[in-house]
Order: structure tokens, then sequence, then C-alpha cells
């Protein structure tokens, strides 16, 4: 099971990031702990020392894109950080991700309303964002019943488990 | 079937490259504990990062991967120095017209272009769903076409119209949706130019290019394949979320410039810039129509002294054609440096590193910084015309002059 509900606090990084700046190829067969140590480190070298369990990363358009790697949403989870909103995703990442059971929420307006440090409140299935410092709600782009399902599982693999090899809808 | 609406779709043929099985085979047996893969005979392994490990990684990954092909009986295993992983596929029969073709590596809707449907899906959706029930989910696209009407300019190729589109529409344009290709410019090109629009649809985040396949393509299938297959037809109801026509008569050679593969320039906006590599190789380049126009451009010419210029072919097969025809002779000549056939610098797994300071100009498909070595290092985009141009020069060069 995904936590879709997740508090804390907001990290920022800009439009187009590549799923090189997640992970390096050459950091691609490391384990994930190591990984974890370099996430976006040549965009937001802070990110990493910083981050807690719990945290919320807010991005700007097109985020994660380039290469379709399911090692991109895994190596951001194992830093810790509970879910992704972004003003939009590249679709291999928003794929991905879904299916490793990380909570993404698509959040178009984001990068305006919440500032690094803030403290957020996000609830995925609900498609609703709370910046607590400012005391404000944005509403986001909640996923499909078909991914939220999918979410709600853990990822694919949980999912089929759960559904005994086959989609529900 | 609408925009919108969940598919789960049988899969005809799987490609992995060294990186994506190595990836894909752990997720399959460590997180799914993945026991039996539903159909061998459909996945495509080609070892295309790795043509030669410099390094002890790189070795045990395509051992792990030899292994796993082992212990699951996978019988299309295409060992390092064949081939890029799509090209490969191509040669050898995988893809025909109205195949569903999936693989993680982001570029593989470029088979699109021979009337496939075929789109990247990652890691885990192959390990938890392809290789053990012989299907992928989708959500079905809205779909829009681009009508490319006109002749291209001297000096001008797909590559380059290709890449204005990118610059013109921008990189997120058609997130979630599928591109269908279309106009008088298309049958004036030869299939494998064609190729070019659907593989670069990623750049706009495409899911999927399409291009209806005609005789040509059929042609060409045949030349690859025994196996019967249809011609399919565009249904004559189908819905466009929109249309839009592009002229490309008025398009120049274009350079996508760092950070982005979005941040396209007219080549004459960005001539004079020295490099110190150049590289025709990589999905969209290497072929042999590339190795042709590289010919054509340095043929008793010199490559300016600081630059290496790189050339890979994109399958065995390529290379040895080149050879029958004497391009190697003349690249080589020309100074040019002869790789295997593989994805040569994509990702500096196997070669082109490049350290602070230093520019590549090439004809692969990403620029974004550290994607080559150092994040201080600069990579720019173009057609072969424009990278043979600038290897001559040690400068972005406008490749025209050379065609006259």
């Amino acid at each position: 099971m995904s936590a879709l509900r997740v508090r804390g606090r907001c990290w920022k990084v800009g439009d187009n990031i590549p799923t090189d700046a997640i992970v390096a190829t050459a950091n691609l067969f490391k384990p994930y702990e190591e990984m974890a140590r370099h996430v976006l480190a040549s965009v937001h070298p802070e990110f990493v020392l910083g981050v807690k369990p719990g945290d919320v990363l807010v991005a700007g358009r097109h985020f994660a894109c380039s290469s379709g790697r399911a090692v991109a949403p895994k190596a951001l989870r194992a830093t810790g950080i509970g879910v992704v909103v972004a003003e939009s995703f590249a679709r291999t990442f928003y794929r991905n991700a879904h299916e490793i059971g990380l909570p993404i929420l698509e959040c178009p307006g984001i990068t305006e309303q919440v500032r690094e440090g803030d403290e957020l409140d996000v609830d995925v299935e609900a498609g609703l964002v709370r910046n607590l410092t400012l005391g404000q709600t944005i509403q986001a782009v909640p996923p499909p019943p078909f991914l939220r399902g999918m979410l709600k599982a853990g990822g694919l693999h949980a999912y089929l488990e759960l559904h005994g090899g086959e989609f529900v809808s | 079937m609408a925009p919108g609406d969940v598919v789960v779709a049988e899969v005809d043929t799987v490609i992995f490259h060294d990186l994506s099985l190595y990836l894909t085979g752990r997720t399959f047996e460590q997180e799914v504990k993945g026991q039996r893969i539903l159909h061998p005979e459909r996945v495509v392994i080609v070892f295309d990062h790795f043509f030669a490990p410099a390094t002890e990684e790189g070795a045990r990954i395509l051992q792990a991967n030899r292994e796993f092909a082992r212990r699951h009986g996978l019988p299309h295993l295409f060992d390092s120095g064949t081939g890029n992983c799509h090209y490969t596929a191509i040669q050898h029969g995988f893809i025909r017209p109205g195949a569903v073709v999936v693989g993680s590596d982001s570029h593989t809707p470029v088979h699109g272009g021979l009337g496939a449907f075929a789109t990247g899906i990652g890691n885990n959706s192959i390990a938890a769903l392809t290789l053990p029930y012989g299907t992928a989910w989708f959500r079905v696209p809205p779909t829009i076409k681009l009508l490319l009407q006109g002749s291209l300019a001297r000096g001008v190729t797909a590559r380059d119209v290709a890449q204005y589109l990118v610059g013109r529409l921008g990189e997120d344009w058609a997130g979630y949706k599928a591109i269908e290709y279309a106009g008088d410019l298309l049958p004036r090109l030869d299939v494998e130019e064609r190729l070019l629009f659907p593989l670069m649809c990623i750049d706009m985040d495409a899911k999927a290019g399409y291009i209806e396949p005609d005789e040509a393509v059929a042609a060409y299938i045949r030349q690859r394949t025994a196996q019967s297959f249809e011609l399919v037809r565009n249904d004559p109801d189908a819905v466009y979320e929109s249309v839009q026509t592009f002229d490309v008569e008025e398009v120049e050679p274009q350079v996508a410039c760092p950070p982005t593969v979005g941040h396209v320039k007219p080549v004459t906006a960005v001539a004079g810039e020295p490099i110190q590599y150049a590289e025709v190789g990589g999905t969209p380049g290497g072929r042999l129509g590339d190795l042709r126009r590289l010919a054509r451009v340095l043929d008793g010419r010199r490559v300016h002294p600081d630059v290496r210029l790189q050339v890979v072919p994109v399958t065995r097969e390529v290379f040895r054609q080149a050879l029958d025809e004497g391009i190697i002779a003349v690249l080589h000549d020309a100074g040019a440096n002869i790789f295997p056939a593989s994805s040569g610098s994509n990702q500096s797994t196997n070669m082109g590193a490049l350290t602070a300071g230093q520019a590549m100009i090439s004809t692969h498909t990403r620029n974004f910084p550290g994607r080559n070595g150092s994040p201080e290092a600069r990579i720019f985009l173009a057609s072969t015309y424009t990278v043979a141009a600038s290897a001559l020069k040690g400068r972005i060069a406008d490749p025209r002059e050379f065609l006259e």
C-alpha cells in the first residue's frame, strides 16, 4: 500500500528535468541507497542533503523527461520523498511512478503557489494540495480510477497479485 | 475504443537493449518473482550500449543478461556488435505493420514509421505484465494529425524537419497523445528517413508516432521477414483531436542546442561554435543513407585536426554494405574513426565521454547536461550533413556550402 496522503516540506525544481538528472547513467546499476544520494544533485544539490521521509517534491512542466527507466521513480522513492507534485509529467515517468507505487499528482499552477520550504499537505486521491504555510488550497488533477487502483495496491505487480492477474474496471 | 479508455493488448514484440534487460530482468526475478516468460520468441535482446565493456560493471551486466536469456529460454539474443536495438529488431524482421511493439527504451515509438503501434513502457510494466502475461496496458491516447507538405530544400533532411517541429511545438506539446504524420512530404522520402518523425515524437512527449504504411513500407518489410502481415489502413472515420499543417519548404538545417532537445535553432544561428567531437550514429544516424550522405560531404576532404569524427553504423549489415560501396574507405581516408555497430556514444556507456568545456555535435537524440560525462560539456544535435560539415570545419557549420 502507498500512502496517498502526505505531509511534509516542499522542495522545488524547474521545468524539463530529465531522468538523467534524477539518476545518471553512471549510477544506474548501484544499490538504491547509493543512487538516492545523488538524486537531482546537478540541479538542486541541497535536496539530497536535507530531504526527510514524507517530504514533497514540486516540479515544473514535463518532469522526468528523457529515458523511460523505472529506476528514476524508484530512486526518488529511495530518498524518502512521499509524493511528487508537478505542473506536468513526461508520460513515461507518469506511467512508471504509478506502476512502482510512487504517488504523484499533476497540478497545473503549483509552482506559482508554493515556495521551497513551505509545509504542504497532499491528498493524492482527492487531488488536493494544501499549503499549510500560506493557508491556501490548490486543486490538482486526481489520477483516473484505474491508476488510483494501481497506486492504492502499491504498484502494478501488487495490483495484479491482488486481482489474480486481471485488470478490473 | 475511445481516448481515455484503458485497454489490455497482446504484445507482438518486446525490445530490450543491454541496460533495459538488466533492469527489467532484475525486476522480473526479484520484485515480481517471475518464473516463466509466456512468449520467449517475442523477446528481442540487443546488446547495443556495451559493445566492448571497458569496466567490470559492463562485463557483469552483459554476463547477467546472457544468463537471464539462457535461464528463461530466450532465443533472440543479438550480442555486442550486432547493431542498435531498434534497427536490429527491424533488420531481423521483428517489426511488421499492425504489430504491437513495446520496449523500455524511450525511442521505441520509431517503429510507428513501419505501421506498428509502438511505445516505451517501463521496466515494471514489462516485468509484471508483458513477460508473464504477454500483454501490456494502455490508456488510449487522443491523436493529433500533422500534415507535412512540400519538398525539402537543399541540405535539409527529415532530421531537420523533425527537430524543427520539436523546437516549434515544444517538448511537452503532445503529452499523453499520439501523433500521426501524413502529408505529401512522406511518400517522397525513403522508408528509413520517414522513421525520424515517429522516432522524435518522444521529444514532444508523444506516446506514439504513426505513419500509415504504404507499398514502400511493405517492400521494405518483405526484404526482412517471410512472415505475412496486413497493410493496416486508417479507419475512414478516424477521429483526430486536431489536424495541423506544416509547410516544410522553408525549413533550414536545424541544431538542438544545450541544455534540452527542444532548444532548436537554425544552423546559421549557431554556426562557428567550436567542437571537439562529431559523431554520426545512434538511432537517428548511422543508417546506410547517413553513411552515404557523410561520404558525399567527406569525399576527398579531411576532418579538421581539432575534431575526432566518430562513425557508428547502425547494424552490421549497414557496415557490410558500406564496405561494398567503398564508403568506409572514403570515411577512413578523410580521418574518421569507425566504431562497431552499436548505439555509439549514447549516454557514454562505452564511448563518448566529454570533459568540462568540450563540445560534441552528433546525430544522437539527447543533449541534457551530464548525458555524456561532465555536466559542463555541451552537446549539439543535428543532421548527418550538418555533423559532417562541422567535422570538416572544426566548428558548427552550415552543410549547404558542401552540397553545391
